[in-house]
């Protein structure tokens, strides 16, 4: 496995110019909108002259740029990520907010992956039926769907009209549905899960029939038909495995796209996830903030697709060896 | 005509045969050809052609100027789809039908255009990361990497916010045009370096060069043709990415609050969209069917495209 530890410290150092890219690049255009303790004056009446000592001195307003960057990431490294507008530790706030995110992102994920393999394959067998047709113009939909505007129509019929379930947030405030505290989060669940999965799936499914389809135009599956074995045996045990290879790759991709498109959806819905805050904090140019909801995502793409890579790198020992 | 009856003897299926004598099969030709039987490619050509068409109309097809609130004034805000109004008017005085019009317009504009400049700046630093050796070429495959793995979308938000303050008006459309495409570059640049890669070894131009065939000449007759097509398949599907992102910056509210676009008109028709649900559907199924003519567009143009799928 020597190939593969190189892999990985290859892989591991590629992080670095992401991340360093990413910080610089917020950090810099976040920081020309203005000069940070202007705006945390905006909207107070008086600051003491002591106060404002203080926060120039938090800032190190009086230093240039690349030197605030670096006391920046001095302080990253030891877990600080610096104080909002409002004086909360940004840090303080990541936990809840990745968890939230977390909680829409993960189970659409592991649900677009469950139900969009078997549609795939299934799609393949029958190329060109009727039921493949209806398949494949259903994922094409979702392929191009605007995910935020799916969650808003759902809105409208599901809870403004029909009242089935809440129409946003990620737990009921005034009126707690369905009882207990736990049914009342599966309900404020569903419909931003189902507009997920919905949009993801159909990358899933898109992919597993064309690579399905693909699989079974190779040799050793006419070889095994030709051997006798049954057709359950030769799909599912030896196309599916070869087909499913590729879906590995689509995994961290699938889940990064989808990170950073939650901006919309959790807009739609007022999910209190990272994309929704980091709307809010933009909106208000918490600086401090806005790095801090960037890098956080920036790392969490970075995992998975590290993730990814890793296992794609045991599957496939191509990748490790080229 | 000598050379007809030659392809004759040689061509594999009688369908070529007639095709070869209709007119000279250029590499384009085949490919329209391939291309129209793909009946959904054909459709999704037919709905950008529709689209293109109402962009360039827009003006004269829209009964009201676009973001008029003219509607108020009449007394016929917030009503539901009728004669006068096909969509709808929001509460505030919006003729849906004439937003949705206008909003074509820009939208395409961004979503073309971004396209656009993403493809000069992925050709080019493709090109570099292809014909360039050593350091320099890690660097630029490198910088395609970090684009490619950055949260584009935070970033254009961000980007869009910051500028509106820094420049108050006048950037517009234009802005997130140019943001769009300048974040967008990565896939086109792992293509044509990965076609410099594969064509430059390829034995017949290996062979030319042997005979003396230029740097440029080599570029041009070969290395050019063979990159065209799958940028060409990227290019289309990344219209619909841009289309669709477009949409999602003017929802979010960080678009240019003076033109039309399908994102702005759903964002203002939230507040009343349970009874006035018009405005934000029509914009969206709008965004919709734009989206999937270039998704079908795409898929078709590489199935046609691709040699390695021709029966």
């Amino acid at each position: 496995m020597a190939g593969m530890t190189t892999y990985i410290i290859r892989r591991l150092l590629f992080m670095i110019p992401v991340f360093l890219g990413v910080s610089i690049l917020t950090f810099v255009i976040s920081n020309a909108a203005g000069d940070p303790i202007a705006l945390i004056r905006q909207g107070l009446r008086s600051v003491p002259p002591e106060v404002l000592e203080a926060l120039r001195a938090y800032y190190h307003i009086d230093k240039p740029l690349y030197v605030r960057y670096l006391y920046w990431l001095w302080n990253i490294l030891h877990f600080d990520l610096g104080r909002s507008i409002s004086g909360t530790p940004v840090i303080d706030k990541m936990g809840a907010w990745v968890l939230t995110t977390l909680e829409l992102q993960i189970p659409a994920l592991i649900l677009a992956v469950i139900i969009g393999i078997p549609i795939g394959v299934y799609s393949a067998q029958h190329q060109y039926s009727k039921s493949d047709v209806l398949i494949t113009s259903f994922a094409l939909f979702g392929y191009s769907m605007p995910t935020f505007w799916l969650g808003l129509m759902m809105i409208i019929v599901f809870s403004l009209h029909l009242g089935w379930l809440p129409h946003g947030g990620a737990a009921g405030i005034i009126r707690i549905w369905w009882g207990s505290e736990f049914a009342d989060r599966i309900a404020h669940l569903i419909m931003p899960l189902l507009v997920l999965t919905y949009v993801q799936l159909a990358t899933f499914v898109r992919l597993m029939r064309g690579n399905m389809l693909q699989v079974l135009r190779e040799d050793y599956v006419l070889a095994s038909r030709a051997c006798g074995l049954k057709e359950r045996t030769v799909i599912y045990k030896h196309a599916l495995r070869n087909a499913i290879t590729p879906i590995v790759t689509i995994l961290g991709l699938s889940f990064g796209s989808s990170l950073a498109g939650a901006p919309a959806l959790e807009t739609a819905f007022n999910w209190p996830g990272l994309g929704y805050q980091f709307v809010v904090a933009t909106f208000s140019l918490d600086i401090p903030m806005i790095v801090g909801i960037t890098v956080v995502i920036t790392i969490m793409l970075m995992v998975a697709s590290l993730l990814t890579d890793l296992i794609y790198a045991m599957l496939d020992p191509r990748v490790r060896l080229g | 005509m000598q050379r007809e009856t030659k392809t004759e003897s040689v061509a594999p299926s009688k369908r070529d045969v007639v095709d070869v004598r209709r007119r000279g099969a250029s590499q384009w030709a085949v490919a329209w050809r391939r291309f129209k039987r793909n009946k959904a490619g054909l459709a999704g050509f037919f709905i950008i052609l529709f689209y293109f068409f109402i962009a360039l109309t827009s003006p004269w097809l829209a009964p009201y100027p676009p973001r008029s609130f003219q509607a108020l004034y009449e007394g016929e805000a917030g009503q539901p789809p009728s004669w006068k109004h096909p969509f709808g008017t929001s509460r505030a005085g919006l003729d849906v039908y004439s937003e949705v019009l206008h909003g074509t317009r820009g939208d395409l504009y961004v979503g073309v255009g971004a396209t656009l400049v993403s493809i000069a700046i992925g050709m080019i630093i493709g090109a570099l990361a292809g014909y360039s050796r050593g350091t320099g070429s890690d660097i630029l495959l490198m910088l395609s990497q970090v684009f490619y793995t950055i949260p584009l979308l935070p970033l254009i938000l961000l980007f869009a916010r910051v500028f509106s303050v820094l420049v108050a008006k006048g950037f517009g459309l234009t802005l997130i045009l140019i943001l769009l495409g300048v974040f967008g570059w990565s896939t086109i640049s792992f293509i044509v370096r990965g076609e410099i890669l594969r064509v430059r070894e390829l034995d017949f131009v290996q062979a030319s060069r042997a005979l003396g065939a230029s740097r440029w000449q080599i570029i041009f007759r070969h290395i050019i043709p063979n990159i065209l097509t799958p940028v060409i398949v990227t290019a289309t599907l990344l219209i619909a990415g841009n289309i669709l992102t477009e949409v999602v910056i003017s929802f979010l509210g960080f678009g240019d609050v003076n033109t039309s676009t399908w994102g702005i008109t759903i964002e203002e028709g939230i507040t009343y969209m349970r009874t006035e649900w018009w405005t934000p559907v029509f914009p969206g199924l709008a965004t919709l069917f734009a989206v999937l003519g270039f998704n079908l567009v795409g898929d078709g143009l590489s199935d046609a495209l691709n040699p390695r799928l021709r029966d």
